[in-house]
């Protein structure tokens, strides 16, 4: 196994830049000859004297200052409430539910403010799993931008007023029958629904129209034209053996993202015995999350990709003796038979996903599910995932009706219509009143006559029902911080129901409808309670049966998308931004791309190969003209693409969210169109243009911090392994005075009087399942919510001066190895520049993520003059800040560049005007973590707050901590289950059994720094 | 031989001061209607009528003596006992103890012929809270004296040091022109400056060492609150809490068994007791009244108004942010006694920080204390570890179980 890996397309050209970042880890210029420059200094009107006199004066004022400790007050509560105990967090069960992702969750509160979102086991959906948005979630409850009241005419109003006056215009606009219209977002909600029933009982002409920005209409209609049924089925990913996706990213927004990235990794891991995994193939025509992880990943253009679909559907069909369909030519060809042969030979245990939004696709992809036999295996269309119900006919129809000006009032949300939807942003102008539900005056909002703000999901009651028959409750954490109400509340308010507050309503709904569902509990109150505090129940989930498929698939297979001959442009969600509600949150913005490791910006990404053809590199501005609609951007050299693709991110170039997110990125929602009666994301036909703007600087995390090209992921293929528990993972050995040895056998502090120093208590550890690790970075968000991880911003990121304590390495493969090399004809040095040749365009990708190591051997203990850094007998490396002097000698002797210096104090200078900036954004704060002040250093602690805490629960009650009952936040919060946290002491415990595996290696052993974190090799399914 | 009448004199009244003193001592007898008034006022009357307590008048007809001098000293013990009068006041009181009294049979005798006397004197009830509290506030305030005096004296010392050296140099003048002896030099600015280079060269070495000592003492202790004890919103006294009425510290500190903070209780918590007991002995109801108003109790009506108002305490111990501290871990676990950090509580009747808060303090009692891990399972196997290593009979300290790591306190 001599693969090369590279980091980046920079690594790979060798450039300049990257050079210079890689040798120098603090590479940026210090302004010392300017602060010294001779001139600067003459020209100074300062003198010496002067000098000495402010330097006296601060001294004094300091020693004075100093001298007079400040009085500090403790106010108790007048009357404490009987469960918060001051020091002691109290748990909520709750759940997340923003229209797109849907995620069961548990609420951490600290006298009394929310602080940390965590995934609740208990969940049959999502089991436990969060996602990045989901953890960032709480910072957007302490958002400055957010309304504080309700706004008339752009101005400040109370409830009273504005309550009066939309009835008044409601009631007008219905009586003199025009129109009114409810804009929202795909909502789950019973009680909301039944609250919209009970708006539109009053005022008849009311309607609803469900609006997503990312549109899932197609899937919607396609199983309407297959079965009859306009729904999104649930699907298994863990119990599909093969999976085909055709640009599904269902890793990372894909209809319900958590609960399938929980079930993808279930099927993923080979732990406990399982010797069988999914095998994965998508066709896509960008490099999105779930395409970096698949086993075979073949390129398609964008707009081939509907004909990849029926390529596919004929193979399969041949298979099973079906008739075929016309399918144009397309990149897809040529492994579509093998790829059908694949999913036929696992007939029942297979599942075909797509990402299109055209329902025609879908009804392709049913037809080939249905041959499989995935319904009632992997598909069941009895479960109906209710988390989607874009509708974008209805969508068409209102915009019809306001421009006929038939509509009297348009009530947003959860909907940003006027950034999302420019077409819609013209029309809404022609309605009489139009009132917006949103939290913040965004772009909606602003042009809306009533703002009513909504309350955050952490100060609501409400419910979701994901799927049928299974519920989730959501509850209060805390009372509404600014003069706010539940949108659903207003809507009762406006249709003049009677009912004392929303949670009477919920609870109501929930008494008439959930609970004759139960079984079991004979009181309501039990039943309540005991819902509330699990955050779940689910009630009998319907079998899945099979059905058998009406569709025409003639018919549909006629109707698609024809192949373009020009550039094809794909618009797809970010992690981290998704498609743009939570553009204020700045954890998320400083999120790295987990593929372009890009923060704080959208791009248009575009393979190497194509940029040279465009004549265009890296950072330049280009402007992409589809039809009428130009849009201007900067460059982003992204390999594994598709040829003649550009692909850009929706969600960013947000003009009204708040100060962090105004202005990041532009906004590519224009690019999205309504095709055959669907939005797209697909735009075909566009014509690119470079600019002669200046270039754009993309702040990356990607080219800082690297390995060196050491020998750090390591690979095997399921087949390998099953002959070979330890293939791919052969233990590189050291020569020595002895002869060649492990390098944990070599030690210099060790010797047989002194065998090393003990770990008699407890040897914490973390064991990493590369075969699991999606990339999602949902456990770098985790991390910061937890740890108090300042954000830094774009310019410090571009200085290398990120905070995050863990990040996840990506890594790109080459095809050519050492052993091919002999096989194409390559000498020895030309070998060594293929291998580092752009040559493969289509490269596996690796994700590793990195925190600090805890190395027993630490280097950092060792380069510290002042003891700052240093050793515990639980063999966790300790960072004590207050000793830390600033050195940065740490930084520069550790091998795996986790360590983060404070180059500010970002919790108090207002250049960084983030989260910790304001009294609000502090509220998030963990007060049982030290916010570090400026010119320390810091790292992963290995969340010792949290041990700290389990032990002492443990002590407390006499008895020692168990298994899995301490966790780290990056653990708690993966999705997958991919890192597991344990005591190594422990031998039963789930660490302990991981280690011992074959697959377990620690990353850079040959260095012998014995580390506490340890790795295992990925595994790929595939010959 | 008027030296002597001066000894005489002075032996004489030394004596008598001395008799006086002794005398004192063997006249005083327990004052009962003082220590009624500072003690029983709250709760009881003397007359017929409830206030918290039953009222006191004839109480020497009710019950015997032996009885009362138990019951006063510890009614919880006595009704623990299951002695039958004593559970049947605690019943018919709705279960309110009485607080324990740290009085002497003597002072509970006269009390007692107090109330006997006041009783036959008074038919009609005297009203609760009619008592001067002045008249309980015997102490008064000690501390403010001390400094003032010392200046006082320093000043007067200054004084005198003049006076003497003018009379001094007045007289060697005098002596001067009688002898007719020259007159010594004066010195004037720079010239004496340079006769006396030596002498100032001391002078300033002496000041700049004993400055640097003590400046580096001064400044090693910036920060350190030791001793320190600012007045509170509510002069609220350990003291009469802990000793006299014996509350458990963990009555009113109830995080300490369960988490890092141990609490300063919410003001509801006082008004469990303070509900009945609305007179304290030495503030009166001033004190109390402040409790009230931070919880919005109408007296009067018995009734919460509604209108709250945070007490705002000052905060004593004040750890910096970078130190992790928790009480549950040394109260809980490791069986630390409140006092061990924060002394003599129980004999404060104003609330100061007793230790220093160091880390250097910290560090010293990890290396000195004891782990208490007999009968708790988590220390189980490490204990025998360590038995094994540093032998059965050895000290096993906190610094032994990584006490002394950073990532202990500092996160």
């Amino acid at each position: 196994m001599e693969k090369r890996y590279w980091k980046g397309v920079e690594e790979l050209n060798n450039t300049p830049e990257f050079t210079r970042l890689r040798d120098n880890e603090f590479f940026e210029h210090l302004p010392v000859d300017e602060v010294l420059n001779k001139k600067a200094a003459s020209d100074s009107s300062t003198t010496r004297r002067d000098f000495l006199k402010f330097l006296g004066f601060s001294v004094a004022a300091a020693s004075l200052a100093a001298c007079d400790a400040p009085v500090k007050k403790a106010i108790p509560y007048v009357s404490k409430p009987e469960e918060i105990t001051l020091g002691i967090p109290n748990y909520y069960a709750s759940s997340y539910y923003d229209g797109t992702d849907y995620c069961s969750v548990l609420v951490k509160t600290r006298e009394g403010r929310p602080i940390k979102i965590e995934g609740n086991d208990l969940s049959s959906i999502t089991k436990g799993a969060t996602n990045a948005r989901v953890q960032g979630s709480v910072l957007s409850l302490y958002d400055s931008a957010r309304l504080a009241h309700p706004l008339k005419g752009g101005q400040k109003s109370d409830w009273k007023t504005v309550d009066a006056d939309i009835t008044a215009k409601l009631t007008a606009a219905s009586a003199a029958g025009k129109k009114i219209a409810i804009v929202a977002s795909s909502n789950a909600s019973p009680s909301a629904k039944k609250a919209i029933a009970d708006f539109s009982a009053k005022y008849t002409t009311a309607s609803l129209v469900t609006y997503d920005a990312v549109s899932y209409n197609g899937i919607v209609k396609g199983n309407e034209m297959s079965f009859g049924k306009a729904i999104v089925p649930s699907y298994s990913f863990d119990k599909a053996e093969v999976i085909v996706s055709f640009a599904a990213d269902f890793l990372n927004n894909w209809i319900s993202p958590i609960e399938f990235a929980n079930q993808y990794g279930t099927g993923r891991k080979l732990r406990n015995g399982k010797k069988s995994m999914s095998r994965h193939i998508q066709v896509e025509a960008t490099l999105s999350l779930a395409g970096s992880n698949a086993d075979s990943r073949y390129k398609v253009k964008p707009s081939e990709l509907s004909a990849a679909v029926a390529t596919l559907y004929n193979k399969v069909a041949a298979l099973a003796g079906g008739s075929s369909v016309s399918a144009s030519a397309n990149a897809f060809d040529k492994a579509a038979d093998s790829v059908a042969k694949e999913l036929w030979a696992a007939k029942g245990k297979a599942l075909v996903v797509s990402g299109s939004n055209d329902p025609n696709e879908q009804v392709l992809v049913n037809a080939i599910n249905s041959m499989l036999g995935s319904y009632g295996n992997t598909i069941s269309l009895d479960s109906v995932c209710n988390l989607r119900s874009s509708n974008d006919a209805a969508v068409t129809e209102l915009m019809q009706a306001m421009n006929a000006g038939q509509v009297g009032a348009v009530i947003f949300w959860n909907s940003n219509p006027v950034y999302s939807m420019p077409s819609m942003a013209e029309a809404i102008a022609k309605v009489g009143t139009k009132i917006s539900l949103s939290d913040r005056n965004d772009e909606t909002a602003s042009k809306c006559d009533y703002v009513c703000p909504d309350h955050h999901y952490l100060e609501s009651w409400g419910d979701v029902e994901p799927y049928t028959n299974r519920y989730s409750l959501m509850q209060p954490t805390i009372r509404p911080l600014f003069s706010t109400r539940q949108a659903a509340e207003s809507l009762l308010k406006w249709a003049g129901v009677q009912v004392a507050d929303y949670y009477t309503y919920v609870r109501a709904n929930w008494e008439a409808n959930v609970y004759p569902k139960q079984t079991g509990m004979t009181s309501f109150e039990a039943f309540w309670t005991k819902s509330l505090q699990d955050g779940v129940f689910t009630a009998a989930i319907p079998a899945a049966s099979a059905v058998a498929f009406a569709g025409n698939v003639s018919d549909a297979a006629s109707k698609l998308m024809k192949p373009s001959a020009g550039t094809d442009v794909m618009l797809y969600e970010k992690t981290g931004i998704g498609n743009g509600n939570q553009a204020n949150n700045p954890w998320l913005q400083e999120l790295p791309d987990p593929i372009s490791k890009v923060c704080w910006d959208n791009y248009f990404a575009i393979l190497p190969a194509y940029a040279e053809k465009l004549k265009v590199v890296q950072g330049n501005i280009i402007e992409v003209k589809v039809g009428n609609t130009a849009i201007k951007g900067p460059v982003f050299l992204q390999p594994a693409m598709a040829d003649n693709t550009i692909a850009v991110a929706v969600g960013y170039g947000r003009t009204a969210t708040g100060k962090a997110g105004n202005g990041v990125g532009f906004n590519a929602y224009p690019f999205m169109a309504m095709v055959n009666g669907s939005l797209s994301m697909v735009a075909a036909n566009a014509t690119v243009t470079k600019t002669v703007e200046d270039d754009h600087t993309l702040a990356a995390t990607q080219t800082h911090h690297t390995m060196m090209g050491r020998e750090i992921v390591k690979e095997t293929t399921l087949s390998k392994w099953l002959k070979d528990s330890k293939a791919g993972n052969e233990q590189e050995l050291i020569d020595s005075p002895y002869g060649k040895k492990k390098p944990e056998e070599l030690d210099l502090w060790a010797t047989p009087e002194n065998p090393g120093f003990d770990r008699p208590n407890h040897s914490w550890g973390l064991g990493i399942d590369l075969n699991a690790c999606i990339g999602c970075g949902s456990c770098v968000v985790a991390c910061n919510a937890e740890n108090n991880v300042p954000v830094v911003g774009k310019d410090e990121i571009g200085r290398a001066r990120e905070m995050h304590w863990i990040r996840i390495d990506r890594y790109y493969s080459s095809d050519t190895t050492k052993e091919n090399a002999g096989d194409k004809g390559l000498g020895k040095l030309s070998m060594y520049g293929e291998m580092e040749k752009p040559g493969a365009d289509n490269p596996e990708v690796f994700f590793q993520p990195v925190m600090c190591q805890h190395c027993n051997h630490a280097p950092c203990e060792t380069v510290c003059p002042v003891a700052a850094t240093t050793h515990s007998s639980e063999g966790l490396n300790m960072m004590a800040y207050n000793r830390c002097v600033g050195t940065r000698y740490c930084a520069n002797n550790c091998p795996y560049k986790v360590r983060r210096f404070n180059w500010f104090k970002y919790s108090d200078n207002d250049q960084f005007p983030y989260n910790m900036q304001d009294n609000l954004g502090k509220m998030v704060l963990n007060p049982d973590v030290v916010v570090r002040s400026r010119g320390v250093m810091e790292k992963c602690s290995m969340c010792v707050q949290r041990i700290q805490y389990g032990k002492l629960e443990a002590k407390k009650a006499g008895r020692r901590p168990g298994d899995g009952e301490i966790k780290t936040a990056c653990a708690q919060a993966c999705p997958t289950n991919a890192i597991v946290f344990g005591d190594f002491n422990d031998k039963n415990s789930e660490v302990s059994n991981l280690f011992k595996d074959p697959r377990s290696y620690h990353l850079l052993a040959e260095l012998n720094v014995q580390p506490s974190v340890f790795y295992q090799t990925k595994v790929r399914n595939k010959s | 031989m008027s030296r002597y009448v001066y000894r005489y004199l002075t032996i004489t009244l030394f004596a008598l001061f001395l008799n006086v003193i002794s005398l004192s001592q063997v006249v005083a007898q327990p004052d009962g209607g003082a220590i009624f008034k500072a003690n029983c006022t709250s709760c009881h009357v003397v007359g017929d009528n409830k206030v918290v307590g039953p009222g006191l008048k004839n109480v020497h007809q009710r019950h015997s003596e032996e009885w009362l001098l138990k019951w006063i000293k510890n009614s919880s013990a006595l009704i623990k006992s299951g002695d039958a009068e004593a559970v049947k006041i605690y019943e018919e009181y709705n279960k309110t103890a009485m607080p324990a009294f740290n009085l002497s049979d003597d002072e509970i005798k006269a009390t007692l012929a107090y109330i006997k006397t006041e009783g036959e004197k008074a038919p009609a009830a005297a009203a609760p809270g009619t008592t001067d509290p002045n008249a309980a506030a015997g102490e008064g305030n000690q501390e403010d004296g001390s400094p003032t005096v010392l200046l006082l004296v320093t000043l007067g010392l200054i004084a005198l040091y003049f006076i003497l050296n003018s009379a001094k140099k007045g007289l060697e003048r005098v002596v001067r022109q009688r002898e007719g002896l020259p007159e010594p030099p004066v010195y004037k600015g720079k010239a004496w400056v340079r006769e006396h280079k030596k002498l100032i060269a001391v002078v300033i070495l002496f000041l700049a060492v004993v400055g640097s000592v003590k400046g580096w003492y001064a400044l090693s202790g910036v920060g350190i609150q030791e001793g320190y004890a600012p007045d509170q919103p509510i002069k609220f006294s350990h003291a009469l809490h802990v000793t006299q009425n014996k509350i458990d510290c963990r009555y009113c500190h109830s995080g300490a068994e369960k988490s890092k903070n141990a609490n300063i209780p919410s003001p509801m918590v006082c008004m469990n007791c303070h509900k009945y007991v609305q007179e304290g002995p030495k503030y009166g109801t001033e004190e109390i009244a402040k409790i009230y108003k931070a919880v919005g109790w109408d007296k009067n009506k018995q009734v919460y108004t509604g209108k709250t108002q945070p007490i705002q305490w000052v905060r004593i111990h004040n750890l910096p942010d970078l130190a992790y501290f928790n009480h549950a871990q040394h109260v809980k676990v490791g069986k630390v006694e409140c006092q061990t950090c924060h002394g003599e509580v129980e004999k404060m009747e104003v609330m100061k920080q007793a230790s220093p808060l160091t880390m250097g303090w910290c560090i010293n009692c990890h290396r000195e204390t004891e782990v208490k891990m007999e009968g708790n399972d988590y220390y189980k196997e490490l204990h025998e570890k360590l038995k094994k290593q540093h032998g059965p009979d050895a000290k096993l300290t906190v610094d032994k179980i990584g006490g002394l790591e950073c990532a202990r306190c500092h996160y």
